[in-house]
């Protein structure tokens, strides 16, 4: 075989490659004359045969590469569900706060405005913030203010779309608490902007762990919101009272949504504000 | 000339094809791309003579055909064989190319085999003179830088081995 190969290039090498030029010219020429049914034959056999291997390794890197493709495509689709993932899960957990909340407002009959903490106060002490719904929503001021935690507090000012609300810790705000268990009536306040004391008779019988609640009694709370928990009793300057830490329920540096029941004051305390 | 050599120069004509098809594309600016395969001829009508250079010429040529239309089978053949032959005569009768002048002869090659393939083809003359100045001019001087640098680095290599 490698002898008639020789043979040929001997032959197609003679007269300074003249043969060879002339039957590839010939060869070439023929192709161009040939019927156009010939033509496809001519390059389908080409195909299948002589270039088959070729076309093989070019389909494989072609599928490689598509492979590489489709790869790139399936990180960013990947990358676009895990988003989705997380919208949805942040979506499922804001829908449980809102059962929460149905479940919330069954125990009061006032209409709940729910709105997103959009600011708060600039100071190191958090003692006030910003929520995106104002009068136009139905806020108004001296509304309470809660989470599904517990109370959070007060609207303090209201303006068409934003109002302010007056967290527990702001030392301007007091209200009247009532222990669950013993029934027991007290006051809440702030003292240094940062920690809750609640001021109880001495004889009520309260304990660490007891759960302290709106009394009502205010004219601007609502009985009955869980305010926090008892954390630390100790004496007061008056022999007559305690003294104790209340931790409340809800961290205010938390909150990402609260919501307002439009709850008027009582008329005695809107006589009293508008004096 | 030896089997291995044969051997050698088929998948050096393997690589040139992959090397068209994919770093063509990726060097190609505004569709323009230097042309690997007409580079390899010339080179191999220079190194091995005529008749290897039309031989090469003709199956770099009918690769091209068939995944060309079918109505232009045997245009790229007849181009390319004749390149491959008149750049062997040339090396073998009348010079002993130097550098500048196989660039040179690169780029002659690259325009008479254009215009060979655009006669055969039978394209209008609109059509062929709208190509020529968008298409064979551009990727001749592209071709011709490539080839440069090929044949530039070919010689160093046969200057190392001479000494």
């Amino acid at each position: 075989m490698f002898r008639a190969f020789r043979f040929i290039v001997d032959l197609f090498s003679q007269r300074h490659g003249i043969v060879a030029f002339v039957f590839f010219l010939v060869l070439g020429l023929l192709m161009r004359q040939a019927p156009v049914p010939i033509r496809e034959s001519i390059v389908t056999t080409a195909i299948s045969t002589l270039y088959f291997p070729a076309q093989r390794i070019v389909s494989a890197v072609g599928h490689y590469k598509s492979i590489a493709l489709e790869n790139e495509q399936l990180k960013e689709e990947n990358a676009r569900l895990r988003q989705e993932t997380y919208h949805a899960r942040e979506g499922l957990q804001e829908l449980a706060r809102l059962h929460t909340l149905v479940r919330f407002d069954d125990k009061w009959d006032y209409p709940i405005v729910t709105s997103r903490v959009v600011g708060h106060n600039p100071g190191r002490f958090l003692t006030t913030m910003v929520i995106n719904r104002g009068t136009e929503h139905g806020v108004h001021e001296n509304m309470p203010v809660f989470s599904m935690n517990g109370l959070v507090g007060k609207v303090s000012k209201a303006t068409l779309n934003h109002s302010r609300v007056q967290l527990l810790v702001d030392p301007n705000l007091k209200l009247s608490v009532m222990d669950r268990k013993t029934r027991v009536v007290g006051f809440l306040e702030s003292m240094d902007g940062v920690r809750l004391t609640a001021m109880v008779p001495t004889h009520a019988g309260i304990r660490a762990g007891d759960t302290l609640i709106t009394s009502g009694l205010g004219g601007i709370f609502p009985k009955g919101i869980p305010v926090g928990t008892v954390k630390d009793i100790r004496k007061s300057d008056l022999d007559v009272m305690r003294q104790m830490d209340v931790e409340p329920f809800q961290d205010f540096t938390t909150l990402e949504e609260v919501f307002v029941m439009e709850k008027e004051p009582d008329w005695i305390v809107k006589e009293l504000l508008d004096e | 000339m030896s089997n291995l050599k044969w051997l050698k120069v088929l998948i050096l004509f393997i690589i040139v094809f992959a090397l068209q098809m994919t770093v063509a594309d990726w060097l190609s600016f505004f569709d323009v791309g230097p042309d690997f395969v007409i580079i390899f001829i010339v080179a191999i009508a220079i190194k091995m003579g005529p008749a290897a250079g039309c031989f090469w010429g003709f199956v770099a040529g009918f690769t091209q055909d068939v995944y060309a239309p079918v109505e232009w089978l045997g245009a790229h053949s007849i181009s390319m064989t004749v390149l491959g032959f008149a750049v062997g005569q040339l090396e073998e009768r009348f010079l002993t190319l130097n550098l500048p002048a196989k660039v040179g002869v690169l780029g002659l090659g690259f325009f008479v085999c254009d215009m060979i393939y655009f006669l055969v083809t039978g394209l209008g003359k609109d059509v062929v003179t709208n190509l020529f100045l968008t298409k064979t001019l551009p990727e001749c001087l592209y071709t011709m830088l490539i080839g440069g640098i090929f044949f530039y680095l070919d010689l160093g290599k046969k200057k190392k081995k001479h000494a």
